[in-house]
Formats: structure tokens, C-alpha cells, sequence
């Protein structure tokens, strides 16, 4: 049997490879799609997890703007004095009180457009953050208003292209003013997350910022370490309390975990992972349809060989399974081919953006299964087709 | 026991009737105007018979062969092939019946054009299910007989008009057939060619087997110890020749 299917299939060689072809693209764009996907996710997720599953982040929320008046976050409220305010909660280890704000670095020849962010000496151990050389700044220069600064790595190399940045002067330039700081040290690479990109930003100390450049003692944001990974849930409750004395409409601030963003992230991606799946599917339906036509062809060419076979005593169960068995062979074959040809894409798109190479086991199950039943549904109506044929009718063919 | 029946030993059922129709006629529906290709045919063939059906095109002689063959169900009458009601049959016993009973031989020789001389003749043992070295084994022996041992694995299109022949005969002769059923076996081959067709053909009529040839030339039927006439649709004459 198996010998008449290779026989008809390599009697029309082009034929056959273009139908393989079909469900071959259809496979490997599945397989691929899905493993990007599962990649992307997986790339997205363990950085946000690097920051640890125990980060808690305390936010204003902002307000709608409104005939003319522009939407601003509701930070009064929010100061360096609330930071004391919040590490008194027994779940709370640590609190970093952010302020975040533009400026432009100089050094030299040399300008850098970058976001400057002023934290505490707790933030490298808070986001999971270490200085890779040099050091961060200590209590000492918070305490007194050092001017003293550290790089982002993509800040330092994009600044400093062959030169020790640690212990230069650089120009820090905002709104007009000029401050000249010394360099002490420069942080671990830590790659793009979600919106934030640690490796081109400045860190400095947070009252250096609040009284030398901002003359503002309102902060954008806290980042709050919790006491251990099992009392997020109180740790938020207890946070939550301490706000709600001061800022009377629990509307005006958020609190979120990092755990939070996580399941969002994961959400997220099972969304995009399907769709990318979904197009993918139609790429092998339409391949499948291919078969059905080629098939189809291949039966109105056959009419005489089917009759023939009947004539030697065929039954309609024996036509039936010989178009079937070319069907699934052509799909199965693709099928096999589009796996190989899929992981290697998935491999390829891996190597290039730097993630893992993730292929679940459900795809290679779900591509071949596919496969193998795009070329049974397609293959029963061509195949029932020729069965059905009047032997008298299909021997006089010509 | 083996689909295969061995070769040559029809001893036991050489005699008595091996067809048996009755009143047989057949009616095709082309568009709403009925052909009445068979009007009323009643005949007998027996075992170990050589038989030529003969008429003009157009005479119904190749609706019996349909019949015959067991590749079609007349529209009334009776007709029994060994024992079978074939009014009865279905499809799929149809098939069995071909199988098992008919050898076919045809004008355009009809061998499958991807598939060896040995694949060819082998194949109607695939569809009895039979094993492949016996088949294999009694392919290549009815090759040998047919002259053909040396094209074993030649393909149709590489084989003479008088050889692919041969492989058909051969083919036919595989399931060891009630019957051989030969449409114009010579319509397609030059003269010499067609005589040694014909001389095989009475070589397997000597060894006991029943052949039935249509045809419309009296040269090929003359082989034949019967010839039935057809004109119409209808038997004209039943002629028995010496």
C-alpha cells in the first residue's frame, strides 16, 4: 500500500513538494510562533521576577485634567517624610523614596539626554539592583547632600566609550541650571523592563535632587522592600493603613506588588501566544485546502487508473485508503519537515534577540496532530470521491 | 487457506454452467432518454467454454461484457454467476466477485503506467490479501508463461504492444478467475502480434479455461467454438462453430 502512495506521489514530484510545502509553512510558522511567544514571555517575566516578587510599589494616581488644566499625579502628599512614615509598618524592610526627573549629562565633548533618579543607599538591594564598580552612595552623602552620582551601565559606556568614569566630573544640566557631580560608581547592566530602563539612567542621592535640582520635596514614587516573600498581602495591608490617614480618597494612590505585574505579564502573553498560534493555524489550513485541490486534480487524472483497480477487484474501502494514505503522507510529511523547519526558525529568532529557545511540548503535539488531521479532513472528500466512481464509467476515461 | 488456488488444476469444475442469464436487460438514463442497451437476452455459459461475443458498435455486446464482468447490475432479469444471484450483489460483493471470479483483458490493455510488468501482475492478489512472497512468486511464474520472464521489472511504457498484452493476460490469470474476459484483446496490436495473442488465448482454453472474447472481427472470433450474434440489444444468433 504504502509502496503505491510513494510511486503515485513521486510520479509528480513538483506536485507533491508544493503540497508538502503548504502544510511545511504552516507547521513551522505554529511551532515558531508559539516558541517566540513562549520566549518573549519567558524574557519579559524573569526580568520582571529579578526585581523580586516581594517588590511593592506605592504610586500616586493621576489626576484627570479638565478644561485647560493639565492631568498631573497627585503627589502633595507624597514626600520624603511619608517614606519614614511607611517603614514603620512591620512588614516593610525597606522604603526608597524615588523622585524621577530629566536632565541632561555632560562630560566633556559628549551630552546624554537621560532620566535622573534620585533614591536612598537601599535601593541597589531594594529592585535587586548591585553597583558593579565603584559604589553607591552611602547615609553619609544623603545626609549631606553629596553631589555625587552613579551610571547606569548603557550611560557609561555610551558617555564614557573608553575611558574610567569613576571619579570624573560630569556637568548635570536641568531646566537652565548647571551642577557639576563626581562619578563613584556604575551599576550592573540590567536590561530593558516593562517601561523602565535602569541601564540609562543616572542614580543620585534623593535629597541631593530634592533640595539642589528640584526644590521639591514631593517624590514620584516608593519602591518598599517587604520583610519576606510570604507577607506581601500584609505588607500592603499595613501600607495601605498608613496612607489612608494621610490621603483621605484611597482613589489618590496605588499600591501594587510586583507579583501583580507578573500575572499580568503572563496574561498577557498566553493572549499573544495564542493569537500568534491562531494566524499561524490559518497558514495551515490553507495549506491543507492545497491538498484537497491537488488531490482533487490528481482523482480526475486517475479516473482510469481507478478503474482499473476496481475492475481487478478493489473495493471502495481499498480506493478510499489509497488517496487517504497519499493525503496523510503529504501532511505528515510536511508536518515532519515543518517541526524541523520551525524549531530551526524558533532557534534562529532565539539566537537573535537573546531568549531562550522554549518549544512546549503541546506545540510539537499540537502541530503534528494538526497536520496529520489537515490531511484526513482534506483528504476524505477527494478520496471518497474517487471511491464512489462507476467502474464502467471511469475505465471508458480517456 | 491461500486466496491463491493453485495453477492449472480445474479438475472438478470443468463442467457445467458457469453464467447463467435470463431475460437480462439493461436501461441507461441519459437525460431524460432512456437507452435500452440490453432488450431481453437469455444465455448460458459453460464451464471450459471459448466463447466470442460478436456485433457491430452500438449492439449491446459491450454491456454484456460490463455484466459479464460483474462491473455493473443489469436493470431486470436474472443472473447467476457460479451459484450468485448478481441482482443481488452489492457493491463491495461486486468487487469480491471480480476478484475472485473475472480475468480481465482489455483493448487498451489497461496496465497501471507506474507500477512494473511484476507490480502489475500481482495486484489483484493485493486486493485478495494475499502474502507478499507468494504472490511475488506466482507473478513471476505467470510471467515465465507468458514468455515475459526476462521483463519482470519493466515498466508499461518500455514494453511492446504484444508484450503489455502478455502482462495483462498474465494479470488476469493471477487470482486463477472463473473466467477470462477478453474486449477486443487485438483491436490495438498489428496482425502477427494478434494471432499470438489469440494462440495464447486458445493455449488457456486447451488447459481447461473458459474465455469470452467481444469483438466485432470475425477473424478473432473465429478462434471461438460459439459465437453469439448481437444486433440491437438483442441476440441474433447463437452459432456453435468446429
Amino acid at each position: 500500500m504504502l509502496r503505491t502512495t510513494i510511486n503515485s506521489l513521486s510520479a509528480h514530484k513538483l506536485r507533491t513538494a508544493l503540497s508538502v510545502l503548504g502544510i511545511l509553512i504552516g507547521v513551522a510558522s505554529v511551532i515558531a510562533m508559539i516558541s517566540v511567544g513562549q520566549g518573549a514571555t519567558y524574557d519579559i517575566r524573569s526580568r520582571v521576577e529579578s526585581l523580586g516578587a516581594d517588590l511593592v510599589t506605592v504610586s500616586p494616581a493621576f489626576r484627570v485634567g479638565r478644561a485647560g488644566v493639565a492631568s498631573t499625579q497627585i503627589t502633595e502628599t507624597f514626600t520624603l517624610e511619608l517614606a519614614d512614615e511607611l517603614s514603620k509598618a512591620p512588614a516593610v524592610r525597606d522604603v526608597v523614596p524615588v523622585i524621577q526627573t530629566n536632565g541632561t549629562i555632560k562630560y566633556r565633548d559628549r551630552n546624554l539626554q537621560t532620566t535622573l533618579m534620585g533614591v536612598t543607599p537601599a535601593y541597589p538591594s531594594v529592585v535587586n539592583y548591585p553597583v558593579a564598580r565603584g559604589r553607591f552612595f552611602s547615609t553619609q552623602d544623603l545626609e549631606s547632600y553629596a553631589k555625587v552620582l552613579v551610571l547606569g551601565s548603557e550611560v557609561a559606556q555610551q558617555l564614557f566609550p573608553d575611558e574610567d568614569p569613576l571619579g570624573k566630573e560630569v556637568v548635570l544640566e536641568r531646566a537652565g541650571t548647571r551642577f557639576l557631580f563626581t562619578i563613584i560608581g556604575v551599576m550592573t547592566s540590567k536590561g530593558q523592563l516593562g517601561f523602565g530602563q535602569y541601564d540609562n539612567r543616572v542614580y543620585l542621592p534623593v535629597t541631593t535632587v530634592a533640595r539642589r535640582i528640584t526644590g521639591d520635596r514631593t517624590v514620584n514614587f516608593y519602591n518598599l522592600r517587604v520583610a519576606s516573600a510570604d507577607q506581601v498581602d500584609e505588607a500592603i495591608a499595613q501600607v495601605e493603613f498608613i496612607l489612608s490617614r494621610r490621603i483621605s480618597n484611597p482613589e489618590d494612590y496605588r499600591v501594587r506588588a510586583q507579583q501583580d505585574i507578573i500575572e499580568t505579564v503572563n496574561q498577557n502573553a498566553i493572549t499573544m501566544t495564542f493569537l500568534l498560534g491562531g494566524i499561524a493555524a490559518i497558514a495551515l489550513l490553507v495549506g491543507g485546502i492545497g491538498i484537497m485541490n491537488i488531490l482533487l486534480v490528481s482523482v480526475v487524472e486517475r479516473t482510469r487508473e481507478i478503474g482499473i483497480r476496481k475492475a481487478l477487484g478493489a473495493k471502495h474501502r481499498d480506493i478510499l485508503w489509497q488517496f487517504l494514505t497519499e493525503s496523510v503522507f503529504v501532511s505528515t510529511l510536511g508536518g515532519v519537515m515543518g517541526l524541523l523547519m520551525g524549531v530551526g526558525v524558533a532557534a534562529l529568532i532565539a539566537s537573535f534577540s537573546r531568549w531562550p529557545l522554549i518549544i512546549p511540548s503541546y506545540a510539537i503535539f499540537l502541530a503534528l496532530g494538526f497536520s496529520l488531521t489537515v490531511g484526513l479532513i482534506f483528504g476524505v472528500y477527494p478520496a471518497a470521491r474517487a471511491a464512489r466512481l462507476d467502474p464502467v464509467e471511469a475505465l471508458r476515461y480517456e | 487457506m491461500s486466496p491463491l488456488r493453485p495453477l492449472a488444476s480445474q479438475d472438478g469444475e470443468t463442467m457445467g454452467e458457469l453464467f447463467h442469464l435470463e431475460d437480462v436487460t439493461k436501461v441507461y438514463k441519459m437525460d431524460e432518454v432512456e437507452v435500452r442497451a440490453l432488450d431481453g437476452v437469455s444465455f448460458a455459459i459453460q464451464r471450459g467454454e471459448f466463447l466470442a461475443i460478436m456485433g457491430p458498435s452500438g449492439s449491446g455486446k459491450s454491456t454484456v461484457m460490463h455484466l459479464l464482468g460483474c462491473l455493473d447490475r443489469p436493470t431486470s432479469g436474472r443472473m447467476v454467476l457460479d451459484g450468485l444471484d448478481l441482482l443481488k450483489a452489492s457493491d463491495n460483493q461486486l468487487a469480491e466477485i471480480r476478484n475472485a471470479k473475472i480475468g480481465f483483458v482489455f483493448q487498451q490493455f489497461n496496465l497501471l503506467p507506474r507500477e512494473n510488468a511484476l507490480r502489475n501482475v500481482e495486484t489483484p492478489a493485493i486486493y485478495a490479501g494475499a502474502r507478499r512472497a507468494e504472490r511475488v512468486r506466482r507473478a513471476k511464474e505467470l510471467l515465465e508463461r507468458v514468455g515475459l520472464g526476462d521483463r519482470l521489472f519493466h515498466f508499461p511504457s518500455q514494453l511492446s504492444g504484444g508484450e503489455r498484452q502478455r502482462v495483462a493476460i498474465a494479470r488476469a490469470l493471477m487470482n486463477d478467475p472463473a473466467i477470462l474476459l477478453a474486449d477486443e484483446p487485438t483491436g490495438n496490436l498489428d496482425t502477427k502480434t494478434g494471432e499470438e495473442i489469440l494462440a495464447l488465448f486458445q493455449h488457456l482454453h486447451d488447459e481447461g479455461r473458459t474465455v469470452v472474447l467481444v469483438t466485432h472481427d470475425q477473424r478473432v472470433a473465429s478462434y471461438a467454438s460459439r459465437i453469439l450474434h448481437m444486433q440491437d440489444g438483442r441476440i441474433l444468433r447463437d452459432e456453435r462453430v468446429n
